[in-house]
């Protein structure tokens, strides 16, 4: 895959907060990459630079090898989709989705046929003389799409596209989006602090906090090998306990030794084990290591959630079978179940 | 119940309506009144239509009127637009103070803005005229601008200018695609606001307006000075031309949806404003040069509708040159302008006035070598108290205050009590009393015995006793110069007149007649006095021995209907026009008249005081 866009240590300064402390970023042609983090993290300052709203302090982009950094954001080939779609109230559909056309002065029939095509594209055929201010969120967002599509851009920012939609448009929505970068063919680079999202939609998930990218991965990458504890306690729900690297392979923690599947760290090494809720069996108490007392049990619609207290800390479980309250457990897991990090600070 | 609340509440905003709109109505109806009188229909014509299409002051002041707003709304309109924009854009704590500051210039009284702007174009030593105007108004009507089109800035997400620019668009495409037509509302709202105040402003432009530059509004209010119907006509035309634009502000965004909203209406309406700028200003451009032009000028200061504007326009053929002729309502409104640093070559104030301007060297002496046509003036106006040897002052014209009654109301027998015929109970309720500290305060002094210009508390004492005796037991009504309109309809038996007033309303109503009392009279004269800043001396001169010219003095006379200061002239109007209107010739062999002397502050403020009393109740 061909390098599209390159992000060389980009820093911002907003007044005396850092919102961006170096980021390194490369971006692939076709690829749907996701920044992702809880807000005030920088994503969407990194989007608006590559798009040209905002200005690195220091740091180049790279488009196709060449700095664009000094480009206004009429001459860059991104266009960008908006958080609240930022459609021109003035104007209808067809209108919003020819803008870009116009300015560049298109054939009136080349505009016509481009604009229908984009308005089957993302399935609002007919809704060209509609106003845009009584379309739904969901109809508007399809507008905004069609409107930064169909100006054939190399690559589509995306700034939290869904955040106004309600859950189940905003599920359907992910997928028509997912189709919409198959068919036709470009980058889409995505902000969200939605992790499921991010999951569910990216190749590529980057996550960010404080200014700085914590983690570059595919989604089971992210999911499965978290770098650190922010990226586990962000993607999804996690265990996570401070814990000795005794050896390669070994791990101590809770008083008990366990085999894993991790190397690398050097031996009696103060490191972090990640366990996930759902990888965490409730068993008989003899046949365990770890045994305590089951103290909260919560239905979830698939799964229970159940918190199980030891002498030391409280686990979180996801299982569908039920368990009840007050009742004497063990918890039970394989070494490939065991994910060890550096702890937070140390890199 | 419910029906007649309904009635209540249709007869509530009928009556609303009337109120507003009555005043309106009058006015558009009598506009086309066959007759002078501004309170009797007498027929339906279009004569006034006429006169105001034939006054060259008026047209000039509709094309400064109209010129100003549209360049003062364009401007205003750009600048306000602009600035909103900006500030939507700024800082939160900036923010909120430039828009409480944008506040200050709304909420203050219009007249300290006009006299702040009119002391700081003198300090930097502007000409006062069509660019300060110009420049008063883009400053008034900005702040409106600011105000009507912030909000809707506000509104807007700050995206879609980035997602113009996003979409290909250059900052000022953005602008211009994007978020001008989005604010447009606040935008039309804004020009909507401005032009109104800009085109019937009149107290800022009053102050900041200079060497002839007048618009409609200052003209009107000089009219008002002498009745004068064109009045209502001029004021009819610019109701219509306020009522076309709100029309065309309503309308224009309809049509424009009308035709689904596409570029080419846009396009027109845009060039058509950009047209009507530009010619606005081309037209603007040969009249500002005229006036610097090479051609000698002479700058008159004069009370409102006191010339025959003819003669104007004859001297400047005359001896080509430029007059630049500008009216003040009150002598004291002249010493307030003269003081704020404007400068005049010509004034023509009353004595008493021209008595101060000597005592303060603001004047120069007169060279009455240069003045040949002096020997025509009257004996009786020349070497008076104020002016003795008349040294700075030209005779201008001249007359007396007295008492005009209605000879099928009053009996001749009443008249022998002199001033006290205005406390005479068999017409209470039937007496105007002019509103004027001077003059008011001078019948009761001579209706006592006193002289007008007394400095002695005691009988200013007395003389206020007089007019609160008569306030209570005449009920009077103090009243201005509407007096004449209300004479000559005959409303009332009795009123205290001058004498050129009184000459006209017997002119006009023949049951008129006009006495001044045995205890004598306030006497008074205006003349033309020379400034001590005036440039061109000789054309000055070259201008008072014009006025004295018979024939040009007679034009005056029967222009104005004051007396005039010329022999020939005065013998034809006494023998003529005026023959037998007993108005016209001032009573000058009764010892007791005199002529107002100039009061110290100290005596003027308790006159000034007492007289509040008296109006007080």
């Amino acid at each position: 895959m061909n390098k599209l866009i390159e992000l060389k240590n980009l820093t911002k300064n907003f007044e005396d907060q850092q919102v961006l402390r170096g980021i390194d970023l490369n971006v692939y042609e076709n690829e749907f990459l996701t920044l992702l983090g809880p807000s005030g993290c920088g994503k969407t300052t990194t989007l608006r630079i590559i798009a040209g709203f905002e200005e690195a302090d220091s740091g180049q982009v790279l488009f196709d090898g060449k700095d664009i950094s000094a480009l206004p954001p009429y001459k860059r080939p991104v266009n960008t989709v908006f958080q609240k779609y930022a459609l021109f109230p003035h104007m209808n559909v067809f209108d919003n989705i020819a803008f870009g056309l116009n300015i560049r002065k298109a054939d009136k029939q080349e505009i016509r046929r481009k604009v229908e095509a984009m308005l089957a594209l993302v399935g609002l055929e007919g809704f060209g003389s509609r106003d845009v201010t009584l379309l739904s969120g969901g109809q508007q967002q399809r507008v905004a799409i069609a409107r930064a599509l169909v100006n054939e851009p190399k690559v589509l920012l995306l700034d939290e596209p869904l955040g106004a939609l309600d859950a189940r448009i905003r599920k359907q929505m992910q997928m028509e989006l997912k189709k919409i970068q198959r068919e036709v063919g470009i980058t889409f680079i995505y902000v969200t602090h939605d992790q499921e999202e991010a999951l569910s939609m990216s190749d590529t998930v980057v996550v960010m906090n404080e200014g700085m990218i914590q983690q570059i991965g595919s989604p089971t990458d992210i999911y499965n090998e978290p770098e650190n504890r922010f990226v586990a306690s962000f993607i999804g729900e996690s265990n996570i306990v401070e814990a000795t690297m005794i050896e390669d392979y070994l791990v101590g923690f809770d008083g008990c030794r366990f085999e894993c599947v991790d190397r690398g760290f050097g031996e009696m090494e103060p490191v972090e084990v990640v366990l996930r809720p759902e990888d965490l069996d409730i068993v008989d108490p003899e046949n365990a290591r770890i045994r305590g007392t089951v103290r909260q049990v919560t239905f979830k619609g698939v799964h229970y959630e159940i918190l199980v207290e030891t002498d030391i800390r409280t686990y979180m479980i996801h299982t569908t079978d039920y368990t009840e309250i007050g009742k004497h457990v063990g918890l039970d897991f394989g070494p490939e179940d065991i994910h060890v990090m550096w702890p937070m600070g140390s890199y | 119940m419910k029906k007649s609340k309904k009635l209540f509440s249709k007869c509530y905003i009928l009556i609303c309506f009337l109120f507003f709109y009555l005043p309106i109505l009058v006015t558009v109806i009598f506009s086309f009144n066959s007759s002078k009188s501004l309170t009797r229909f007498t027929g339906f014509s279009m004569r006034w239509y006429a006169e105001l299409f034939r006054n060259s002051e008026v047209a000039s002041a509709v094309y400064v009127s109209v010129t100003i707003a549209v360049l003062a709304t364009v401007i205003s309109t750009v600048l306000g637009t602009i600035t909103a924009i900006g500030l939507s854009r700024s800082r939160k704590l900036l923010k909120e103070y430039l828009l409480n500051v944008n506040n200050i210039p709304i909420l203050n009284p219009e007249i300290v803005t006009a006299i702040s702007l009119m002391l700081l174009f003198s300090s930097f030593g502007m000409t006062k005229g069509y660019l300060t105007m110009l420049l008063a108004h883009i400053a008034f009507c900005t702040p409106y601008v600011i105000t009507s089109v912030y909000p809707k800035v506000r509104g807007l997400d700050p995206n879609l200018a980035n997602a113009a620019m996003d979409l290909g668009a250059t900052p000022a495409q953005a602008l211009t695609k994007v978020v001008i037509p989005i604010i447009r509302p606040g935008i039309y709202a804004g020009a909507l606001l401005a032009f109104t105040m800009s085109f019937d402003d009149f107290v800022i432009s009053y102050f900041v307006s200079g060497n002839g530059v007048k618009n409609i509004s200052i003209v009107v209010y000089n009219m008002t000075k002498r009745i004068n119907p064109t009045i209502n006509a001029l004021s009819t035309v610019v109701i219509a031309v306020i009522i076309l634009v709100l029309l065309a502000m309503r309308l224009l965004p309809k049509l424009r949806r009308g035709k689904n909203s596409r570029r080419p209406g846009n396009r027109a309406l845009a060039w058509a404003v950009a047209a009507i700028c530009l010619c606005a200003v081309c037209l603007t451009l040969p009249k500002g040069m005229g006036q610097a032009g090479e051609k000698p000028s002479l700058k008159i200061y004069n009370a409102g509708e006191y010339i025959d504007p003819d003669l104007i326009g004859l001297f400047e053929d005359m001896y080509d040159c430029t007059v630049i002729y500008e009216t003040f309502e009150s002598n004291e409104m002249m010493y307030t302008k003269l003081s704020g640093g404007e400068t005049y070559d010509i004034l023509i104030p009353s004595d008493y006035m021209i008595e101060r301007l000597i005592r303060e060297e603001a004047l120069a002496p007169i060279d009455w070598s240069l003045i040949p046509n002096s020997e025509y003036l009257m004996p009786e106006v020349t070497d008076r108290s104020y002016d003795p040897g008349n040294v700075y002052s030209v005779p201008y014209f001249w007359g007396t205050v007295g008492i005009l009654y209605d000879t099928s109301v009053v009996d001749e027998k009443d008249l022998k009590a002199g001033w006290e015929i205005l406390r005479d109970d068999a017409y209470a309720g039937n007496v105007y009393m002019y509103d004027s500290e001077r003059d008011a305060f001078m019948v009761a002094l001579k209706a006592l015995g006193y002289s007008m210009n007394t400095t002695d508390e005691q009988q200013i004492q007395e003389a206020f006793d007089w007019l609160t005796d008569q306030r209570d037991t005449m009920a009077p009504i103090y009243a201005g110069d509407d007096v004449i309109d209300n004479m000559v309809s005959g409303n009332k038996a009795l009123a205290v007149v001058y004498s050129g007033d009184a000459a006209y309303i017997m002119s006009e109503n023949p049951d008129m007649a006009y006495f001044t009392p045995e205890e004598g009279t306030n006497i008074w004269y205006d003349a033309m006095v020379m400034t001590k800043d005036c440039a061109n001396t000789r054309l000055a001169h070259e201008f008072m021995n014009f006025m004295l010219d018979p024939e040009n003095a007679l034009a005056n006379t029967e222009f104005v209907g004051y007396t005039s200061t010329v022999s020939p002239a005065f013998e034809e109007m006494r023998s003529g026009t005026y023959k037998g209107i007993d108005a016209y010739v001032p009573d000058v062999d009764n010892s007791n008249n005199e002529i107002f002397a100039y009061q110290e502050a100290k005596v003027k403020k308790i006159y000034a005081e007492l007289w509040t009393k008296v109006k007080a109740k």
